[in-house]
């Protein structure tokens, strides 16, 4: 190794040992999510309701697949862009008539096509070729939202430390919010129970 | 004489035939639907226990949000989402998975002990009868298009043919509070109580019936209270204790050239303790291992007008129209298993005789029960009917029914009674002769006492009729 690429290594050790504190500062949510009727727990996601910063916009995917949109329910914050896509060999249509409403028009198999979102909220994904189709885009305004796995389970990650509202959207049922402190480097763990 | 009488007496079968109610009841599709037990809403079916009948009350549907309950897979009509898009999509809905229907069959022995009763005599000394064991096969269905419209159906094949026997859409919580507002539409019982037509241990039919017209030998179709009628009615349950119904619906017809859709009723109870009618609330049973029990008493008004046409008697081609005017009522008193129903009505017909007169009908029962078992029953009914016509004497009759309805498993029923009556003289022709009673609850018990040769318009008469075993499975 030559005395450049000594000095070169030496930086670049230097600068990941630099993020490592930075990544530790901020904390983790997790917890279960329990629905009664569970039939309607996987249209779950846990968010944080307000949280201070400018999040970067991001793209994301939902796919159409055998007749469904996968992943079911899709989580992105405001102002990030999702890729439709289709991967049947039917033709699909996405629209949703929430919150702020939007028609991408019919595709084509292998075809995309994008929407921003530029409003919060739970949009339900649907295609007009396709009724029996549903899937939902939830919309937070920050990036510390996640949707509950099949058990119930959720992890929202690198959340900077602080008292936040932390909420829970359900497609039919509800919880009331909790407060939640994230502490530097800790895991916090929350619960809710869903009803009608 | 004799042979007026045997062909009077089978023309009175025919009648009880074709007046029986039909064994509708509710069906193994509800219980795949919710992936439940017929025990959630039966006791011994087709007896519903409070829950199941507030189940029924709410057009089929459990309390609360239906479709959070609903275990079966369904197949999605559109998006709730789409609702923000109508007119521009369809309404949402869903359809089963799989085809909401359930089949069933039912029958009955019989054994005539007394070979001089008025069966034996007029089937050549029979005394076992095993010709209605299976008597009817039925194909239910029973589905949710969503949480408010529901559809029941029930297709019922005999000897004599099949018979679209229900077919109803449901179209509940139409405005107001739930439950307060549903509309039925199409082909089924009219709503004449708080409970389920089916709603006797002993019998078929909670009411007994009174074929007015065929006793007097005018229809082979006639008008009863329990039968069921193509119609509309509205229905609903007010704050959990008050009940009602009100609806038009066609009347019975044997001319066949007129047609009448004159009939109108209405019905108001109330329950005072217990489960609220509707269900609705976390109160469950005061038991949990006595879901059948509850401390409660429920109090029922209705009234029924019919129109009825048949031939005039002697001049096949022209129609004589009977109306009928019924009031009547019934109570249903419950301390935890022990349970006493009773009940009866006025009912006057301006044409009813076999002589056009008008003629008053008062009809009561009484049955006492207890569950001393979840799968045995032990009860007695009794049952009365009293015929005033204005062209002869007042006659009547008393039909005694104790028995036990068992239970073998959750789908399979039977029950064995005795069948006593005692009447206290015989309904008269034009011409003076006498004609057998009919009516009743149940094809295998009822009324079916007939003239003797001896007998005149006055005689009093006691036989034991027979020992029924009915039985039933559905699946």
């Amino acid at each position: 190794m030559t005395h450049r690429g000594i000095v070169r290594s030496i930086a670049v050790a230097l600068c990941a040992a630099a993020a490592i504190p930075a990544l530790a500062q901020n904390g983790t949510i997790t917890g279960k999510v329990e629905a009664t009727p569970p039939k309607y727990l996987a249209e779950t996601v846990v968010y944080v309701k307000q949280a201070p910063g400018t999040f970067a916009p991001k793209s994301e995917a939902m796919d159409q697949k055998g007749l469904a949109f996968i992943p079911h329910v899709l989580v992105i914050t405001k102002g990030d862009t999702v890729k439709f896509l289709n991967h049947d060999n039917v033709a699909h249509n996405v629209y949703s008539p929430d919150v702020d409403p939007y028609n991408l028009g019919t595709f084509k198999q292998n075809e995309l096509r994008t929407h921003t979102f530029t409003k919060e909220g739970a949009y339900s994904q649907l295609c007009s070729i396709h009724p029996e189709m549903l899937g939902y885009v939830f919309v937070n305004q920050n990036p510390y939202a996640a949707a509950v796995d099949a058990k119930g389970s959720f992890t929202i990650k690198d959340v900077p430390p602080g008292t936040y509202k932390l909420e829970v959207w359900n497609s039919h049922l509800k919880a009331p919010e909790k407060s939640v402190t994230v502490a530097a480097g800790k895991t916090v763990t929350e619960s809710f129970s869903l009803k009608r | 004489m004799k042979l007026r009488v045997c062909f009077a007496l089978q023309l009175s079968f025919l009648a009880a035939i074709a007046s029986a109610p039909s064994r509708a009841a509710g069906i193994p599709a509800f219980a795949r639907k919710y992936e439940t037990s017929c025990l959630t809403c039966h006791s011994v079916y087709p007896r519903l226990t409070p829950f199941g009948e507030a189940f029924r009350r709410n057009g089929y549907r459990f309390p609360g949000v239906d479709s959070d309950y609903v275990k079966q897979g369904t197949l999605v009509m559109g998006q709730e989402a789409n609702k923000k898009t109508f007119p521009k999509s369809v309404w949402p809905s869903w359809i089963p998975a799989s085809v909401p229907l359930a089949i069933g069959v039912n029958g009955q022995a019989l054994y005539y002990p007394d070979k001089g009763a008025s069966v034996p005599r007029a089937n050549n000394d029979a005394q076992f009868v095993l010709d209605d064991l299976v008597a009817e096969g039925h194909l239910w269905a029973g589905a949710a298009l969503d949480d408010t419209v529901t559809l029941w159906g029930e297709l019922t094949l005999s000897s004599s043919g099949a018979d679209v026997e229900h077919a109803q859409v449901l179209l509940n919580d139409l405005v107001g509070p739930k439950h307060l507002v549903n509309l039925v539409v199409g082909r089924g019982f009219p709503t004449l109580t708080s409970f389920g037509p089916h709603s006797s241990y002993l019998g078929d039919a909670r009411v007994t019936t009174v074929p007015v017209t065929a006793i007097y030998g005018l229809s082979t179709d006639p008008f009863t209270l329990v039968d069921d009628y193509n119609g509309l009615e509205v229905t609903g349950v007010v704050a959990g204790q008050a009940d009602y119904s009100a609806g038009v619906s066609t009347g019975k017809n044997t001319f066949g050239t007129r047609f009448n859709s004159e009939n109108w009723y209405a019905h108001a109870g109330y329950k005072l303790g217990g489960l609220r009618l509707d269900g609705e609330g976390a109160q469950g049973p005061k038991d949990a291992m006595k879901p059948w029990a509850e401390d409660a008493v429920t109090v029922d008004a209705f009234v029924y007008h019919s129109r009825e046409y048949f031939p005039t008697p002697g001049a096949t081609d022209t129609a004589t129209g009977d109306s009928s005017f019924t009031v009547g009522g019934a109570v249903r008193a419950q301390l935890a298993s022990l349970e006493l129903d009773l009940g009866g009505y006025d009912q006057k017909h301006d044409r009813g005789t076999a002589g056009l007169a008008s003629v008053h009908t008062d009809v009561e029962w009484a049955e006492l029960s207890y569950v001393l078992y979840p799968w045995m029953v032990p009860a007695v009914r009794v049952e009365r009917i009293g015929l005033r016509p204005s062209d002869g004497a007042d006659v009547a009759d008393l039909h005694v029914m104790p028995g036990i309805a068992f239970l073998l498993r959750a789908n399979v029923k039977a029950i064995l009674v005795a069948n006593i009556e005692t009447t206290d003289g015989f309904p008269g022709d034009a011409t003076g002769g006498l004609l057998p009673w009919s009516g009743g609850n149940a094809d295998w018990g009822g009324f079916v006492v007939a003239p003797r040769d001896t007998s005149t318009a006055t005689s009093r008469m006691s036989e034991f009729e027979s020992i029924a075993l009915f039985i039933a499975w559905a699946m």
